[in-house]
């Protein structure tokens, strides 16, 4: 009951923040140079172009007037239309949330799947060989930049070994695939379709490989750290005097204290992760999110802007509000 | 016939790049089946490595000789499976700090219920019965709600409790404490060490009783073996070892330990050293005042049957702690005393030094002889006067809290030294906080020097609260680690603006008055020993000259030589006439050492309070007999009539009536409906109706029992 009643208070608190970002996006995107008209009717364009196209996205508006505007759309679920392509930004975001967080969710998840098993098992056998060898792989994973890590991976997965799909889209097309989220995997589940299932699990083998190696690094390093401070501490002496199992003590007095402190950096990793979605997605043809916001950004397309970035703010609240609830049901001392 | 437990010429060497450390070097003793065991000594003594040796737990680097024999086995070279079976069924561990040794993510029932399957392989649900029969037996109450909690949530006492449980839900052979008192309150630690007679009494276990407080293990202890540094001195039954100390190093220190009775601490100069290989010598020579030649160029070997000490000059005659020595001449001050006693005179002689003819069987151990100090006067000027304080902590959110102080009235005078005790949560650190103007009270006043604490604001309260300082119980943790011991003692000056020169000096001046080296002005506090610590704790106290100074629990966290010492230190500076001392303790000893008045809390409330001989010599209040009886003493103690509270240990509903009448065995209707104020009973005064029936009341409580 406290837990829900903390999960209400915190979902209540979100509202202003993301009042908060609505307000900051809207008005600095305006105020960064470059002019998303200009830029869509190109150099050839006479000033009644720019003015009839100014006045059909309401541009021509004073700020306060358009910023009204774009409150009641937002109110209403309607985020704008593109200046870009002249479509519902609402129906583009549909298109392309999805599979990008199919991505993100996957690879943090494996991420820290291999961080929990390898960290502990690499804390237990501290300063020896294969905690120095997992060390080190860790570190090297971290340090490699993603576009060239997925270059690698595509070279030896798909060119030399041909066990993955060319890094070309997302899913088989003639697996005839319903969208129904946008994520192919999970509409595979959804609709029953198995080929378009092994088709889509394979398209996204090798990105999210790419995307788990470069952020698991952190997430081993702190496993194995809070694990480390675990052996070492009074409460795991006591229980390993007392002779209790090795099962026992792994499940009941290592996992548990060790994880309690990973949720919060899962929080930040699974942000870095979304960051890293932009190359990912550029390296692999994907026609994902990131791409989408990198492009709505760079031709100033106020509307994909303003409504990327209060998603991905949407995004970050809610990841770390999980991480908090996940920490409090880890840990009796936290009070929520 | 073999022993449930034989330690064999026991030899740790502990091998560090740079250093090594002869932990122990030749440790042989004994335990058997039913039979409570204290290993006693300073720390670093090896105490605690014989703890980890018995379950075969020895930190990396070590090398041993020597057999650690459990059942006939030889445990140091136990394999892996055969050492499962040994760690928790063959000998538990109980740890010193149990708040540390509880797993915080685990509730107590579960981790209690892990070791019930795994060594007296019990199914889940009878795992939580017998789990929660073994709460209630160890003095858990609501055992079954107590089951589902976690660590954090328990109090100290509690979680000593769960720690018993837990080693003894192993069901072991051998039940091993590590000082499993440290830091309880007197009535707590009989309570606990109950527990561990009981275990050896009724289950036949044998108990490896660690502890540095010898007199508070004395009276649940069958034999005794005295460690310094890393080698056994002394080891017998407990009537031959305590009351009759062979070995100079014993004799010191029971002699370290101040006793309710009003005798008091005399400190043993030096530390004990780390040896980097087994000693050639007397390890105990360069600090003892009997050592000649022969000390220092061999080792005495440990000889006796039963009874064997490792002294070529062993001492008889009664030791600090003679049984039946009459109670100790009225006091005028001879607490003070202790002062004389650093450096290398600091050996106690009792019995008589080599010099002295022995005094006659049963004679008073030597007291200090010093000529009492001068009539106090009493009329010295008020420094701090709290009148009428309550102080509620409210909780988080909503209504309710915790009532820490009900209505407490007390004035210190300069010159004057008070003595606060009472059960840990009885409000004393509260008191401390609120005279030092770090809580503010829900009502009634605090006057520092005349100046109400809590109306002032901003620079004037800074400046305010430099006239009261505090030394805390931890006293390498209140130094700040990253600054150096001149830092941290200038601190109070840099405070009130004083100019870096004179601030030199005065540190200085002060750090020669803690019998401090000025080289350690430069050090960092992970640099000091304890002792040291406390001193520089003191100093920096001391160094801005206040009004009053508060010393909470000062020399808790101390071994107990050092206590000595410290004690003195203390001692020395509660002379000066000019400023007022607050000594808050549990320990009742070392507040009858050198306070004027004692003050006993209870609940938020004073129950008791008086000149510190009225109240410890003849005390009125039910709940100051009852913590007096339960003092652990060596010599006969309290000699008064015993009391004994109810263990109800809940904080009682103390809206009306007497606090105390929950627990008080006089209890009447009358206790419960009406709250008890003070009122004057020939020197002191005690919130009890009751005081002048109490001494009938107790002989009839006699007869009816007898």
């Amino acid at each position: 009951m406290r837990l829900l009643r903390f999960v209400a208070r915190r979902l209540l608190q979100v509202v202003p923040v993301l009042l908060g970002v609505v307000v900051v996006t809207f008005v600095l995107v305006r105020v960064l140079p470059g002019d998303p008209i200009r830029t869509i009717l190109g150099p050839n364009a006479t000033d009644a172009d720019a003015a009839a196209a100014r006045a059909r996205f309401g541009l021509d508006k004073p700020m306060w007037q358009q910023f009204l505007d774009y409150l009641k759309g937002l109110a209403t679920g309607d985020f704008g239309t593109s200046i870009q392509s002249g479509t519902s930004v609402g129906s583009e975001l549909a298109l392309r949330v999805g599979p990008t967080l199919e991505l993100v969710v996957l690879s943090v998840s494996l991420a820290l799947l291999i961080a929990v098993v390898l960290g502990v098992w690499s804390a237990r056998r501290a300063d020896r060989f294969g905690d120095h060898s997992v060390r080190i792989l860790a570190l090297v994973g971290n340090s490699m930049p993603e576009f060239w890590l997925g270059l690698v991976l595509i070279l030896v997965g798909y060119s030399a070994l041909g066990w993955f799909p060319a890094p070309s889209g997302r899913v088989d097309p003639d697996t005839n695939l319903t969208p129904l989220t946008g994520a192919d995997l999970l509409d595979a589940i959804l609709t029953g379709n198995g080929p378009a299932f092994t088709s889509a699990l394979s398209h996204l083998a090798l990105p999210v490989a790419t995307l788990a190696i470069v952020v698991v690094a952190p997430l081993l390093r702190s496993v194995r750290a809070s694990a480390l401070e675990v052996l070492r501490s009074e409460a795991y002496l006591a229980a390993t005097t007392h002779g209790l199992r090795p099962r026992t003590l792994l499940r009941g007095y290592l996992l548990r204290p060790t994880l309690v402190r990973l949720p919060a950096l899962a929080a930040l990793v699974f942000g870095t992760a979304i960051g890293s979605t932009v190359l990912i997605e550029y390296v692999y043809s994907w026609q994902g999110f990131g791409q989408w916001a990198l492009r709505g950004l760079l031709y100033r397309d106020y509307p994909v802007v303003q409504a990327s970035v209060l998603l991905i703010a949407l995004g970050y609240v809610i990841v770390f509000l999980i991480a908090d609830v996940v920490h409090a049901v880890l840990d009796p001392r936290v009070r929520i | 016939m073999t022993h449930l437990l034989s330690i064999e010429d026991l030899s740790v060497l502990i091998r560090r790049p740079g250093r090594d450390v002869a932990a122990l070097s030749g440790v042989d003793l004994h335990v058997d089946a039913g039979e409570v065991v204290g290993l006693v000594g300073e720390s670093g003594g090896g105490k605690s490595m014989v703890a980890r040796a018995i379950v075969a737990l020895l930190p990396g680097g070590a090398r041993t000789r020597g057999a650690v024999r459990f059942e006939g086995a030889d445990v140091l070279a136990m394999d892996e499976a055969a050492l499962a079976t040994h760690r928790g069924h063959g000998a538990a561990l109980c740890f010193q700090n149990p708040r540390g040794a509880l797993s915080p993510t685990r509730t107590v029932g579960r981790q209690l219920t892990d070791r019930l399957t795994t060594h007296q392989r019990m199914d889940k649900a009878a795992a939580r019965e017998t789990a929660r029969q073994l709460f209630e037996a160890v003095g858990i109450r609501n055992p079954a709600r107590r089951l589902d909690a976690y660590p954090h949530e328990l109090s100290g006492g509690m979680a000593q409790r769960v720690m018993i449980s837990l080693a003894t839900g192993c069901a072991p052979g051998l039940l091993i404490a590590d000082e499993p008192t440290t830091g309880l309150d007197v009535t707590l630690t009989r309570e606990i060490l109950r527990q561990f007679r009981h275990a050896a009494d009724t289950d036949g276990r044998g108990v490896l009783l660690i502890s540095h407080d010898l007199a508070s293990i004395a009276s649940v202890c069958d034999r005794v073996v005295v460690l310094y540094a890393g080698t056994v001195v002394e080891s017998g039954p407990v009537a031959k070892v305590l009351r009759e100390p062979a070995h100079p190093y014993t004799r010191a220190l029971l002699a370290s330990v101040p006793d309710v009775s009003g005798r008091p601490a005399r400190a043993i100069g030096g530390a004990m050293p780390l040896l980097p290989s087994p000693p050639a010598a007397c390890p105990f020579a360069p600090r003892c005042a009997h050592a000649t030649e022969r000390c220092t160029a061999q080792r005495p070997p440990l000889t006796g049957d039963g009874w064997a000490y490792a002294c070529f000059h062993p001492q008889t005659g009664g030791g600090a702690a003679a049984p039946g020595a009459p109670p100790p001449p009225p006091r005028g001050g001879a607490g003070r005393g202790g002062v004389g006693g650093v450096g290398a005179d600091a050996l106690p002689r009792p019995g008589g030094a080599p010099a002295c003819p022995p005094p006659p069987p049963g004679a008073a151990p030597a007291a200090p002889v010093t000529a009492p100090p001068p009539q106090r006067t009493a009329a010295g000027r008020v420094v701090m006067e709290i009148e009428d304080a309550h102080v509620v902590y409210g909780s988080r959110f909503g209504s309710g809290g915790h009532h820490a102080l009900r209505g407490v009235s007390l004035e210190i005078r300069a010159g004057e030294t008070v003595g606060v005790v009472g059960e840990s949560g009885c409000g004393k650190s509260t008191l401390a906080r609120l005279m030092l103007g770090l809580t503010a009270p829900s009502s009634g006043t605090v006057r520092l020097d005349g100046i109400d604490l809590h109306a002032q604001r901003g620079r004037k309260l800074r400046r305010l609260r430099t006239r009261a300082r505090l030394v805390f119980q931890d006293p390498v943790g209140s130094l700040s680690p990253r600054r150096t011991v001149a830092d941290a003692i200038g601190e109070p000056l840099r405070a009130l603006g004083v100019p870096a020169a004179e601030r030199a000096e005065r540190v200085a001046q002060v750090l020669a008055r803690m019998n401090l080296d000025p080289a350690m002005l430069r050090r960092h506090p992970h640099e000091l020993s304890g002792g040291q610590a406390q001193r520089v704790g003191i100093a920096r106290a001391l160094v801005g000259d206040p009004d009053l100074i508060v010393f909470d629990e000062p020399t808790s966290a101390l071994d107990v030589t050092v206590q000595a010492q410290i004690l003195d230190v203390i001692a020395e500076l509660a002379g000066d006439a000019s400023r007022g001392s607050v000594f808050i303790s549990h320990d009742l000893a070392t507040v009858r050492g050198f306070c004027d008045r004692v003050v006993v809390l209870y609940l938020g409330r004073i129950v008791e309070q008086g000149p510190v001989e009225e109240v410890f010599g003849n005390p009125r209040h039910p709940y100051t007999r009852a913590l007096l009886s339960s003092a652990p003493s060596l010599d006969g103690g309290y000699t008064g009539a015993r009391v004994e509270l109810a263990k109800d240990l809940e904080e009682a509903d103390a809206a009306t009536g007497c606090p105390l009448a929950a627990r008080c065995p006089f209890a009447t209707d009358e206790c419960r409906a009406e709250p008890q104020h003070l009122t004057p009973y020939g020197a002191a005064e005690a919130a009890c109706w009751r005081v002048p029936q109490i001494p009938a009341l107790i002989r009839e409580g006699a007869h009816t029992r007898a």
